[in-house]
């Protein structure tokens, strides 16, 4: 163990804590809906709609606080839109999802080249980033600081937000009812809750986490919007919240996962591994995750 | 006090969309502080009409009236602020969340932005001992057994300030220590001056309890009298139509070879309920072998390892003396296996799919039914109709989904579908749980019938008058041994099952 050069490692960490970010609030959004009963497939929509409204708002304010705002609006919004394409107009909710993703890639582009006259990319647009954090003291201390200090601040918000939702759900009367819905609605309702109004809920919360995942995409991550930037984030937290069981803890350890294996993946491609081959990382460890956890599933299953 | 009932019903009907007439212009009243009985087949109508008093349905004419008054009971939100809790026949409870949990469910104790959890374990703890229905108000309801799910069910509707408790067929998933324990509580209840509704089609339970009979049959009020003026053959009469209650004996009878040994058998599973230890059996060709024991004894664990489902941990099982060890279900149905499975709608069909599809189902490849990549669809539906008359099935046509049909007529189309594959060896598990009486003794004879005709039948059921009516022999499980075998005869009682079902002795 002894050989394990530490400062070496550790300078990874502020890679994988990025890379995780958008990871994590997105799979946080995808947690919260599906607990309610109402998997949100249209993650990757609503990031990549996030991540454009923040372009968009921060440039047209001057204000990253703006941009952002805009952005948890927009998430929360499209829940909504899903939630009544669900309940109000009956459809089904894993088509309204991958819909709702489909417009959002259509819709981004189009926008993006009505305003810009650019359908790549969002370069002309004076767009504002959102800052890091450096903790006075903490930052200072060799190690811890540079564990704990100087990161995005949506990435504290998105680590912080995890004992958040976790309490949420499991020691507040709106996280119960939350849950009884999800698992059974019948229940739900003799207990005279009302079904529909907590899952109406449950999608706009949802929304308004991917948003400001995809906030993080576009000022933090890069300091722009280009054309399907989300690039599969969205299906990889959906794959992170499924890894997670459930709990806000678990979404977190399964994010973080997902999220060193491409901060890995990223790192090697400078070590002169092919890149294409070390791009695949990303998307080949959440199959790897969920073939365990499905056969593991299984297992469980025939035993019991 | 007025004179106004507590509950009445004023000319309710209710038409489903699909047309069917579930209630029709029914009228009848219900007095404060008595345990009121509803008696009915199924499909009689009676838990629709619940449904409606507890606001789950709404009545397409005709007005519920308490204390006189007319009042539009629209969700079960506005029947609990009437004081009208109800006690489903499929549990309203949350699996995996805790008893306390459970409870408070929608009227959450707070302290700040949470729950107040100290608070909401008292409410329980109080209420418990209030109605000494002691249950753990820690335990997630999944891992508790029915009966302690049931007392939980009525905890829940009794923290909501009832002062009417629905109770739909509550007896149905009860041993009968249980079914007694349950009945002083509930007489508790009533001495506590609560109103008790209590369905049921089991005489003898109303007789116990109750002491005002109502009686639906087909969606019609056909009786309505206090018990002390009712003979049971009278109540039966009207709860059956015409038609008699049609007994059955059997016992004793001489038996062919073995058809099915089981040889040490054990079966280590995750969940105790389903483990098995070292059993040793065998079922004859031509004897109906039932198997008694509390729900969660083993009989999953045994179905599992007879069907091929799961391969026992130790032991052997043999179909007429070779192994089968390794063979999967398709294997063993080729070798003559029919199974009838307990959950009818998730092991015995597909909702979602019609009757010709589930009727046809496992038969679909058989020359009959398909020629190359394609299947016959007239032969199978005329294959369908046929077995829908002959079994007296009542759907809406052979193109249904099985979801269309209640549990009683589901049953006879899966079980038409079994028998019609002429099986050397039928497992029925709880082949008439929650299916009318008629429905049920038509089952009866066509298990006897199989029987006779030289199938080894291995029948698995709750219902002790069931066992009693149609076994040759008993095995009793508890805890996943067999911890009794015996000849059934005219002086075998469910009192002498009792003691070794609850584990009490072991005559093995």
């Amino acid at each position: 163990m002894s050989d394990i050069d530490f400062v070496g490692l550790l300078s990874f960490v502020p890679a994988i804590l990025r890379v995780t970010t958008p990871i994590l609030l997105a799979a946080l959004g995808v947690l919260i809906s599906d607990r309610a009963g109402v998997l949100n497939i249209g993650v990757e929509g609503m990031m990549l709609s996030g991540a454009f409204v923040g372009v968009v708002a921060s440039a047209a304010t001057g204000s990253a606080a703006a941009g952002l705002i805009g952005a948890i609006i927009v998430g929360g919004l499209l829940g909504a839109v899903l939630a009544g394409a669900v309940h109000i107009l009956k459809a089904d909710l894993i088509l309204s999802g991958i819909a709702l993703n489909i417009a959002a890639a259509a819709g981004t582009t189009l926008l993006l080249f009505l305003m810009t006259g650019d359908k790549g990319m969002s370069g002309s647009l004076a767009s504002q980033v959102l800052p890091k954090v450096t903790i006075p003291v903490i930052a200072d201390i060799p190690l811890l600081g540079t564990l704990l200090s100087g990161h995005h601040i949506l990435t504290y918000v998105a680590f912080l937000a995890v004992p958040g939702v976790g309490i949420f759900l499991t020691r507040t009367p709106l996280g119960l009812r939350l849950r009884a819905v999800g698992e059974s609605p019948e229940s739900a309702a003799i207990a005279g809750i009302n079904v529909v109004r907590v899952q109406v809920m449950a999608l706009i919360v949802s929304g308004a986490f991917v948003g400001t995942g995809g906030a993080f995409l576009s000022m933090g991550y890069v300091s722009w919007f280009s054309q399907d930037m989300s690039a599969g984030r969205g299906f990889i937290a959906l794959a992170a919240e499924v890894m997670g069981h459930g709990s806000a803890s678990g979404t977190m350890f399964a994010s973080l996962l997902l999220g060193a294996a491409e901060a890995i993946a990223v790192a090697l491609q400078g070590r002169g591994l092919p890149s294409e081959l070390m791009q695949t990382v990303p998307y080949i460890v959440p199959v790897i995750a969920l073939v365990v956890y499905a056969r593991r599933r299984q297992r469980l299953l025939a035993r019991a | 006090m007025t004179n106004a009932p507590l509950v009445a019903f004023a000319g309710i009907s209710k038409t489903y969309g699909n047309g069917t007439l579930a209630l029709d212009d029914v009228s009848f009243s219900i007095a404060g502080g008595v345990i009121h009985a509803i008696c009915g087949e199924n499909g009689a109508g009676k838990s629709t009409l619940m449904k409606i008093l507890f606001g789950l349905e709404q009545p397409s004419s005709g007005a519920v009236l308490l204390d006189g008054k007319a009042v539009a009971i629209t969700s079960p939100r506005v029947a609990a602020g009437q004081g009208i809790g109800m006690v489903h026949q499929h549990f309203s409870l949350v699996p995996s969340l805790s008893v306390t949990e459970n409870i408070v469910l929608g009227q959450e104790p707070r302290r700040g932005a949470f729950i107040d959890r100290a608070a909401a374990r008292q409410r329980v703890v109080d209420l418990a001992q209030r109605y000494n229905l002691l249950v753990d108000p820690d335990a997630v309801v999944r891992t508790l057994s029915v009966a302690a799910q049931q007392k939980v069910e009525i905890l829940k509707a009794l923290s909501r300030d009832v002062r009417v408790l629905i109770l739909d067929e509550p007896t149905a998933v009860l041993t009968p220590p249980e079914t007694d324990e349950l009945f002083e509580r509930l007489r508790d209840l009533r001495a506590a001056g609560l109103t008790i509704l209590f369905i049921s089609h089991k005489l003898r339970e109303v007789r116990a309890l109750a002491s005002h009979v109502t009686v639906l049959r087909a969606g019609r009020l056909v009786g309505d009298a206090p018990l002390d003026a009712i003979e049971d053959d009278a109540i039966a009469r009207l709860v059956m139509g015409q038609a008699e209650r049609p007994k059955l004996k059997r016992g004793g009878r001489v038996s062919g070879a073995a058809t099915v040994t089981l040889a040490d058998v054990s079966l280590a599973a995750r969940d105790a309920a389903d483990r098995l230890h070292d059993l040793d059996l065998a079922i004859h060709a031509g004897e109906i072998l039932g198997v008694a024991g509390v729900d969660g004894s083993g009989q999953r664990g045994l179905v599992s390892v007879l069907t091929g489902r799961i391969q026992p941990s130790a032991g052997a099982i043999a179909y007429d003396g070779h192994s089968i060890a390794g063979l999967g279900t398709a294997a063993l149905r080729q070798r003559g296996l029919a199974h009838l499975p307990a959950d009818r709608f998730h092991d015995g069909g597909s909702k979602r799919m019609s009757l010709v599809e589930n009727a046809i189902a496992g038969a679909h490849r058989l020359a009959a039914f398909s020629s190359g990549p394609f299947l016959k669809r007239r032969a199978m539906e005329a294959r369908t109709v046929q077995m829908i008359e002959r079994y007296n099935v009542r759907a809406p046509g052979p193109k249904a989904p099985l979801a269309a049909l209640s549990g009683g007529n589901a049953q006879k189309l899966i079980a038409a579908r079994e028998f019609a594959t002429e099986p050397r060896f039928l497992i029925a598990d709880q082949p008439t749980r929650g299916i009318d009486v008629a429905a049920a003794a038509f089952l009866h004879e066509r298990l006897s019938e199989l029987a006779e005709k030289g199938c080894a039948v291995l029948l698995i059921t709750a219902d002790l008058d069931e066992l009693l009516a149609l076994s040759d022999r008993i095995v009793v499980l508890y805890a996943g041994r067999i911890v009794a075998r015996m000849e059934n005869g005219p002086d075998l009682t469910p009192e002498r099952l009792g003691p070794s079902m609850l584990g009490l002795e072991s005559a093995a």
